[in-house]
């Protein structure tokens, strides 16, 4: 059977899941392999979130937010920028493959990016095969929370 | 342990028909800490939210998860029903499965396995949710309305005769937009002025309205319901408080500037009022055509004014009002027709672009009323050519909307005003407006020629000197057609006001590609804007004719007055707090915040948020070294454990 | 005669699996027919084709020859319909169904056995060169592809020669294809045989493949924008004019002899300009050249008109009066023009063909812009022709 990733998507409220929902008014297909976590700003988004991901067996991890400058906290996003450039040199440390991770940003009105982002960065990771370096096999139950 | 309820819901067949509701319902039910799921039709429907609020009663519920529409569409309509059935409203979670899943994928399997890991990723955050309190704040019972058009005038009316303060910001130095520059209105062919410049008069008699001309806005600070704007008054180099309107300064003065007015067909003086019924009548100067301010002499002006308003040392001047809520209709500018060579716009003097136009049939215009070419003479042949840059991907796909019947307002007045032959070459004749059929079928009877086939060039005329040939195909024979004529009227595409972008970014507006202000949504919040406060209305919005301007226009208002009718109005209680204890004073977050809400408690050493500034965003929660910051609602905890139940599946 | 017909579905979805995808999005506007350089000399109709296309009804055989794939309607399509994509489609299940016309069999038949157009064998191909010029080896820095017509037809030997002697003025490491080299295809892709065109492709890929070739220097304007667009390999392509444009610029080449007032006029062709959007290298050029009046016609640069060659239409009659290159002749020779200039290898047949038909051909001259080049470098282009008309070819059938 074909490998068909997980793959996390962390989206702004804003722009990016906006765009998202736009993808889906206008009925644009795309794989289904992405699934959506919803923050108000890019700017929320801590590298443990990614991190976290990959620990519980993400194979890719997009991350979409308002496009810089655009920012609905008007600077949110340009933090966002800045921090997330760290967390790829430090995945790119810890030996994730750099394709894995990917920042884009979309607009609320790039419903047509969305997706084309979105069928993209899945085939890459599908041609990137699943990601085994950081999954930890035996995961936390879920009553320790 | 928490007590969940799950609510699937089918949205008809949208979501129906590529996730196997029952299953997914079925599968949540086996999901931790779910005491009742179930899967519904309507979920947003009257029966549908009975049936919410009835199991909370019933299975004594503390979280709820609606798997619907996106949260952007419903999340305040469940809030409501949980709120009302005595839980505190947070604790609903909405779960994306139409425009995320359903509507984006035609694979029943792919959807329904997706559906899943979302539905899961949802139990496992709504366990870790807390109930929040709602801040209330005070609103600044003002409007600020921004454009001086049709749509900005009526705004500022409605609201003004509800007993808002409003102020009215327009660039230009008078109000009225560019209906004031029109002659007729379609379908009624009513005189523009007639029905224009008495609400223009209203405006300024209004006790109740500032108007701001000569004005644009250049900061805006604050948030719903407390807007600090800042607004730039453009030094006029007339003190409008002395003057008395006059008007001895603009038969003197020697300068020339291009009359904007008359979308450039003739000059109009330095200081000037752009048209005889400009609101308000008194004038300013135009600093580029001033022959003083050219070349330092003259002052010509100064000495006719008795009220010695003259005043060559205004500077521009900023002053901040506070506001509650804002009406931005901007309006629209017409596509630049001069880089399409195959127009001859700018290049053939027959050439005309649509507002031109407008002019040579205006009486108060360039030319009387009259219709007479560059050259004095009277056109014997006009082609009118439709859809210039619009509906084409190679410049504007939208269709402009209007154009279709103002060509057939033109050729009517051609007809009344001219005895030339009038042709009209257009793809789909578009009359969907009340009264608009009938005006097309009454143009058809004027024997106005149409010709259904894109203009594909405008040539110069080899065999008559002067004149040009429109070529086109005739699509409905097939045949190319070579039309001698003297006069071409192009109808460029209708896009928006060259500074949309600035006012985009100052309001946080998002734009489509064109620049025009994105709505919140597009059937059902049409005037607001994901900028809480801000409201839109006009061809800003997108190209609409002058009753959907004014209709949009109304609609703001009342939006606006929804807001700035109460007192005190209620923020998202999703603000970021500080846990002392973990806190180690190092102020990141006090350095970040873009609205200055953390401060730094000197005497406990720790830092502190007023979360009367807090928007929420939740970037000081992730420059917390210490994570001592907690972004409510979105924690750290409950965001990993929703990415948790998302990867398990 | 019954105007009754029935949508035949089935045909425009072949049309549309065949790569005429664009179809479905024309909305009838009526843009290219009235923008199509044809529509005020024949009956041929662009729009109604993509109509018939679009219904898959009767028609289609009436129009589907008459373009020659010029590139200016889809460039003012409002619609963005690949225009060229739906002919090429059309002619790709029409004449799969033998519909092809009489005078494309033998130049179809040509490509298929020989490998190139002009019923020249194969092994002869690089006669031209007399092996004065050097074959491509893996070492080298440019291959200079020489278009089949340059190889073949005798008016164009003239082009290939004005291009080696450049080349070796310029004191570049280039070397021609050796004979295992076929026509780049796009004619006949245009013509529709797909399948065709991929072993041509195929062919020529394996010998740049084989021979370490990435510098890919072309005289002819369709071998340029079939190497960029169609080959899907990333080689550096460059036409010729291009690259005397910056031999010029870096100083490496300057035009000598001056040519006293020299009336030139340029046509743009359309596989150089609108396809490719080279419009300055050439007309860079003619300017750089000491003496030369340089005048542009009306019709230039984006809005250029075509000389009807492209798409098979060289190889096509055409009647009297609806010969697109008698009119560009005309407008030349109203600009007051002697040298009607051109960096087309097809362009310059037509204009040949038409300038004889007219008699006109000792009043105005048709010249490539190498040619003009090189003669004000100081090489006499007759004594460099001479010797060569003993090369035995066959050519355009006439």
């Amino acid at each position: 059977m074909e490998f068909e990733p997980k793959i996390l998507g962390i989206a702004c409220n804003w722009c990016t899941y906006t765009g998202a929902d736009l993808a889906g008014t206008t009925r644009l297909q795309y794989p289904q392999n992405l699934r959506v976590v919803r923050v108000m700003c890019s700017s929320r988004i801590n590298p443990s979130f990614i991190f976290r991901a990959f620990q519980l067996g993400a194979d890719g991890v997009l991350v979409g937010g308002c496009h810089p400058g655009d920012c609905h906290y008007n600077t949110g996003n340009l933090y966002a920028r800045r921090r997330l450039a760290v967390t790829r040199k430090i995945l790119e440390f810890a030996g994730i493959e750099p394709g894995r991770f990917r920042v884009e940003w979309i607009s609320a009105s790039e419903g047509n990016k969305f997706a084309e982002v979105v069928t993209e960065f899945t085939e890459q990771v599908k041609t990137l095969g699943p990601q085994t370096k950081f999954k930890i096999e035996q995961q936390p139950s879920l009553e320790k929370i | 342990m928490s007590r969940i309820g799950v609510f699937v819901c089918h949205c008809g067949l949208n979501i129906a028909k590529t996730i196997r509701v029952s299953e997914l319902a079925q599968f949540a039910s086996t999901l931790p800490d779910v005491v009742v799921a179930k899967d519904y039709k309507f979920m947003c429907s009257t029966p549908g939210q009975e049936m919410i609020a009835s199991d909370i009663k019933e299975h004594k519920l503390d979280r709820i998860i609606v798997a619907a529409c996106s949260p952007l569409m419903h999340e305040q309509t469940f809030r409501k029903v949980i709120e009302n059935a005595g839980l505190n409203k947070y604790l609903v979670t909405i779960v994306n499965i139409r425009e995320q899943v359903s509507w984006v994928t035609h694979d029943v399997e792919e959807g329904t396995s997706k559906a899943k890991a979302l539905l899961n990723g949802a139990v496992y955050r709504a366990r870790l949710l807390a109930p929040l309190t709602s801040r209330f704040i005070d609103v600044s019972p003002d409007v600020m309305v921004i454009g001086g058009g049709i749509a900005g005038i009526q705004a500022a009316l409605e609201l003004a005769n509800t007993g808002k303060k409003v102020y009215l910001v327009e660039k230009n130095s008078t109000i009225g937009g560019h209906m004031a520059q029109f002659d007729k209105t379609f379908p009624t062919l009513d005189c523009s002025a007639c029905i224009l410049t008495p609400k223009m008069d209203a405006v300024l008699q209004h006790k109740n309205i500032t108007m701001m001309t000569y004005c644009e806005v250049t900061e805006v600070k604050g948030y719903v319901g407390n807007f600090d704007i800042t607004v730039k008054q453009k030094a006029r180099y007339v003190d409008h408080d002395k003057c008395n309107a006059c008007l001895a300064c603009t038969e003197k003065c020697p300068g020339k500037g291009v009359s904007e007015w008359d979308e450039g067909l003739v000059k109009r003086k330095a200081i000037y009022i752009p048209f005889p019924q400009a609101v308000p009548q008194k004038p300013v100067i135009d600093r580029d055509a001033c022959t003083f301010f050219i070349k330092g002499k003259c002052r010509l002006c100064e000495k006719v004014c008795e009220q010695k308003a003259i005043d060559f040392e205004q500077q521009d001047t900023f002053s901040t009002v506070k506001v509650g809520a804002v009406i931005v209709a901007t309006g629209y500018d017409l596509m630049n027709t001069k880089p399409l060579v195959q127009y001859g716009y700018g290049k053939y003097p027959g050439v005309y672009s649509a507002l031109e136009v407008e002019r040579l049939f205006n009486s108060a215009g360039p030319t009387s009323g009259k219709v007479t070419l560059r050259d004095g003479k009277e056109p014997q042949a006009i082609a009118i050519l439709h859809c210039i840059g619009s509906r084409d991907k190679n410049n504007y796909e939208h269709c402009s909307r209007v154009c279709c019947m103002y060509s057939l307002k033109f050729a009517h007045l051609f007809k009344e005003k001219t005895s030339a032959d009038v042709y009209q070459f257009y793809i789909d004749m578009r009359a969907p407006g009340k009264g608009y059929e009938e005006f097309y079928n009454r143009i058809i009877e004027e024997d106005v020629k149409f010709i259904r086939g894109k203009g594909a060039r405008v040539a110069e005329s080899a065999d008559e000197p002067g004149r040009m040939i429109v070529e086109a195909e005739d699509t409905i024979t097939g045949k190319f057609i070579k039309l001698p004529v003297d006069m071409v009227v192009l109808s460029p595409a209708m896009i928006p006001r060259s500074d949309s972008k600035d006012i985009a970014r100052l309001f946080n507006l998002s734009t489509d590609k064109y620049g025009f202000f994105m709505e919140r949504h597009p059937k059902l919040a049409p005037l607001s804007t994901m900028s809480e406060g801000i409201f839109i209305a006009g061809v800003c919005q997108s190209p609409k004719d002058i009753p959907d301007t004014v209709a949009q226009a109304n609609g703001a208002a009342a939006e606006a007055l929804t807001i700035v009718v109460k007192d005190k109005m209620e923020l998202e209680a999703t603000t970021a707090m500080v846990n002392p204890a973990s806190c180690c004073a190092c102020q990141n977050c006090i350095r970040v915040c873009p609205y200055g809400a953390p401060f730094f408690n000197e005497q406990k050493g720790v830092s502190e948020i007023n979360e009367a500034l807090c928007k929420g965003c939740g970037l000081c929660a992730s420059v917390c070294p210490a994570s001592a910051i907690i972004a409510r609602h979105f924690t750290n905890d409950q965001v990993l454990a929703e990415i948790e139940g998302l990867m398990e599946f | 005669m019954s105007q009754t017909v029935i949508p035949y579905l089935e045909m425009s979805q072949a049309i549309v699996d065949a790569g005429g995808e664009a179809l479905k999005k024309c909305y009838q506007c009526g843009t290219c027919t009235g923008t199509c350089p044809w529509t005020p000399i024949t009956h041929f109709n662009i729009r109604k084709l993509i109509r018939f296309g679009q219904l898959g009804i009767d028609g289609i055989e009436e129009y589907m020859w008459g373009c020659s794939t010029c590139k200016f309607c889809v460039d003012r399509c409002p619609r963005g319909v690949e225009l060229i994509d739906v002919v090429t489609a059309i002619r790709n299940v029409y004449s799969g169904g033998g519909m092809l016309p009489q005078s494309l069999r033998a130049f179809v038949g040509s490509l298929s056995a020989r490998g190139n157009p002009w019923s020249g064998d194969q092994d002869k191909r690089n006669d031209w060169a007399k092996d004065k010029y050097p074959v491509y080896t893996k070492d080298m820095d440019y291959l200079f592809f020489t278009c089949c017509t340059v190889c073949y037809d005798p008016r164009n030997i003239k082009l290939a020669k004005a291009t080696a002697e450049v080349l070796n003025l310029a004191g570049l490491n280039w070397g021609i294809p050796s004979v295992d080299v076929n026509c780049c295809g796009e004619s006949v892709r245009k013509v529709g045989d797909l399948e065709l065109f991929e072993r041509l492709k195929q062919n020529n890929l394996n010998y740049f493949k084989t021979n370490n070739v990435d510098k890919i220097v072309t005289v002819s304007p369709h071998c340029l924008a079939t190497f960029k667009k169609e080959y899907g390999e990333d080689y550096d392509v460059m036409h010729l004019s291009q690259l005397i444009a910056r031999l010029i610029k870096e100083g490496k080449l300057t035009p000598k002899k001056d040519f006293g007032g020299l009336k030139v006029t340029y046509h743009d062709p359309c596989y150089l300009g609108r396809h490719s959007g080279v419009y300055d290298a050439p007309r860079d050029i003619l300017k750089a050249i000491p003496g030369i009046d340089f005048v542009e016609m009306g019709r230039n640069r984006e809005q250029s008109m075509c000389c009807g060659g492209g798409g098979g239409g060289l190889w096509m009659e055409k009647l009297k009066g609806e010969r697109l290159s008698d009119l560009r002749i005309e407008e030349a020779m109203a600009t007051g023009a002697t040298v009607l200039a051109t960096s087309c290898p097809y362009c310059i047949t037509m204009f040949e063909d038409s300038s004889r038909t007219l008699n006109v051909d000792e009043q105005i001259k048709i010249k490539d812009v190498t040619e003009l080049f090189l003669e004000s470098l100081g090489v006499n282009m007759d004594e460099l022709m001479a010797g060569t008309s003993d090369l035995n070819f066959t050519c355009k059938a006439d």
